[in-house]
């Protein structure tokens, strides 16, 4: 056997769970959008386009068509400015940022179950630190339950966003940062540039694929995500934080009704992979 | 996260006092009784502990194996394959779990073990692959070349030569995929039907879902859910971020 074949070999184990419970699931997914399957039911219909075209007049999956696209959009913003911010702090020689650093990324890596349970015990109404802390500035009467609040839910799912992937992008940047050669600054200062043209023309360029790729992950990975709106508000109160992957998981196991579930993930599939296809043009034209 | 640490040694009368500081008996170490003990918290965590054992293990032979291949060998179409891979990160899991459930379900392995391990493996497969892929390649091929020569097998490189220097790495990877199967809820809200393989992230969530929430009790299992991945996270820290990004820092 010659080594080229030995190595294909070497992909085979891992290739095949794939093929198996990812490729094979995604098309039978897409399969079951165009039938009426049902859990509940042994068999099932061909309807055609009837599930695509619910779709159109589904008040709720338009509504959180909406919300996902704005979460993405707020996350991934947010999160790069700070993220930015936050690799700037650290850059700083401030006293306990070692400390810092290597702590930081704890919010990264406990388990989201865990993440939420703890914001909706802070915000919890009169015992919820939040309200403590509010109380104690003067504002009783701000006194809530903020996730079961119709205005403040939405911010705070992205503020969960937030306090896990901010150090992420912090520290992956900060990393991007570090391997920028000294003698680019100094040369820069030789010629009389200001802090924002350093930042403009020497650190944005020199981190730029790593921006591209966290920014790329996580925008598939929030779009995907599902744990923090399922655990925190189920999508309420009344729908204000529904998102797509979290309609899809109620359609298919509260509803049962998985072929019109799939209709819904499969367009959800489709605004992602222009995305990637998008992607993928971007990062073609530059090699 | 301090504020939930100190909840879990408070009594339910005095969180709901709404004070902050409660004099020193109101303290006590209750809630981790009740839930160690009344709450069949051990099982859930064993469950949740010999789940993301074996993602771990599989998951990182799995990968290493690929990764090997794809960073060593010359294989035909394999910026498709890799380019593949990555984007499997694209699918659903919401919308891949409907098939997988009943791919499971008719293997019989609903509400077992080995089903919510084989679940799990594609949320981790395709992210670890890429990941190690990237590490591997920036390790100079001159050893395993030099190992070659001297007549070496594949397995005898990757072994002697490649994991050695890699162990950084390997560690990051084997993280990650510990992390993520502990930390899952997706897959095993689906897959576990019975308390034979709920898991702790499953009973947190039931727990502080209830009608009256002990927070004293939902503290002290969030607590003690969070253990494990800190401990884990305080051996790899330093390395954690340069290993995750490493397919970043030179892509094909």
């Amino acid at each position: 056997m010659t080594e080229r074949r030995k190595g294909l070999l070497l992909l085979v184990p891992a290739l095949l769970v794939m093929a198996v419970f990812t490729v094979y699931p995604l098309f039978d997914a897409l399969r079951m959008s165009f039938t009426n399957e049902n859990i509940l039911r042994d068999s099932s219909e061909f309807v055609g386009l009837a599930n695509y075209q619910r779709l159109l007049t589904d008040d709720v999956f338009l509504l959180s068509l909406r919300h996902s696209i704005v979460l993405v959009t707020a996350v991934i913003v947010l999160q790069f400015v700070l993220g930015l911010i936050l690799a700037w702090a650290m850059s700083q020689d401030l006293p306990g940022m070692t400390l810092f650093k290597s702590v930081i990324m704890a919010s990264w890596v406990i388990p989201v179950a865990a993440t939420v349970i703890m914001f909706k015990f802070m915000a919890q109404p009169d015992i919820g630190l939040i309200n403590i802390i509010l109380q104690g500035l003067g504002f009783e009467d701000l006194n809530r339950y903020w996730f079961g609040d119709p205005t403040w839910a939405f911010p705070f799912i992205i503020l969960l966003h937030l306090w896990r992937n901010v150090p992420f992008y912090g520290i992956a940047f900060l990393a991007a940062m570090q391997a920028i050669p000294d003698s680019y600054y100094e040369a820069a200062e030789i010629d009389g540039a200001n802090a924002w043209n350093k930042f403009r023309y020497i650190t944005l360029p020199g981190i730029r694929s790593m921006i591209v790729v966290m920014v790329t992950i996580h925008v598939l990975w929030t779009f995907n995500n599902f744990d923090f709106v399922f655990l925190a508000t189920g999508g309420g109160p009344v729908n204000r934080t529904d998102v797509l992957p979290v309609y899809v998981y109620r359609q298919s196991w509260n509803s049962y009704t998985v072929g019109y579930a799939s209709s819904i993930g499969a367009v959800m599939l489709v605004m992602l992979m222009i995305y990637f296809i998008v992607y993928l043009r971007i990062s073609e034209r530059e090699a | 996260m301090l504020w939930i640490i100190y909840t879990s040694f408070r009594t339910q009368a005095s969180i709901f006092t709404g004070d902050v500081i409660s004099p020193i008996e109101d303290y006590t170490l209750e809630n981790y009784e009740v839930i160690l003990s009344v709450a069949d918290f051990p099982a859930f965590f064993w469950n949740s502990f010999r789940i993301a054992l074996a993602v771990t293990l599989i998951s990182l032979v799995f990968s290493i194996l690929a990764a090997y291949g794809l960073s060593r060998f010359k294989i035909k179409g394999k910026n498709a394959i890799i380019t593949g891979v990555f984007s499997t990160q694209m699918f659903p899991p919401v919308l891949l779990i409907i098939p997988m459930f009943l791919i499971i379900f008719n293997m019989n392995l609903l509400d077992t073990v080995t089903g919510v391990v084989l679940g799990q493996l594609i949320l981790i497969l395709p992210f670890q692959v890429w990941m190690l892929k990237g590490y591997f390649d920036n390790i100079p091929t001159d050893l395993d070349e030099a190992a070659r020569i001297d007549g070496c097998g594949i397995f005898q490189r990757l072994i002697y030569v490649v994991l050695p220097v890699a162990l950084p790495g390997i560690m990051v990877a084997a993280f990650f995929s510990f992390v993520v199967s502990w930390g899952d809820f997706l897959i095993v809200s689906v897959i576990s039907q019975t308390q034979r393989t709920a898991t702790v992230t499953l009973v947190i969530q039931r727990l502080s879902g209830a009608l009256l929430i002990r927070w004293g009790q939902v503290a002290a299992a969030t607590v003690l859910t969070i253990v494990p991945t800190i401990i884990l996270f305080f051996f790899v820290q330093n390395r954690l971020v340069s290993g995750l990004t490493a397919g970043a820092v030179k892509g094909d």
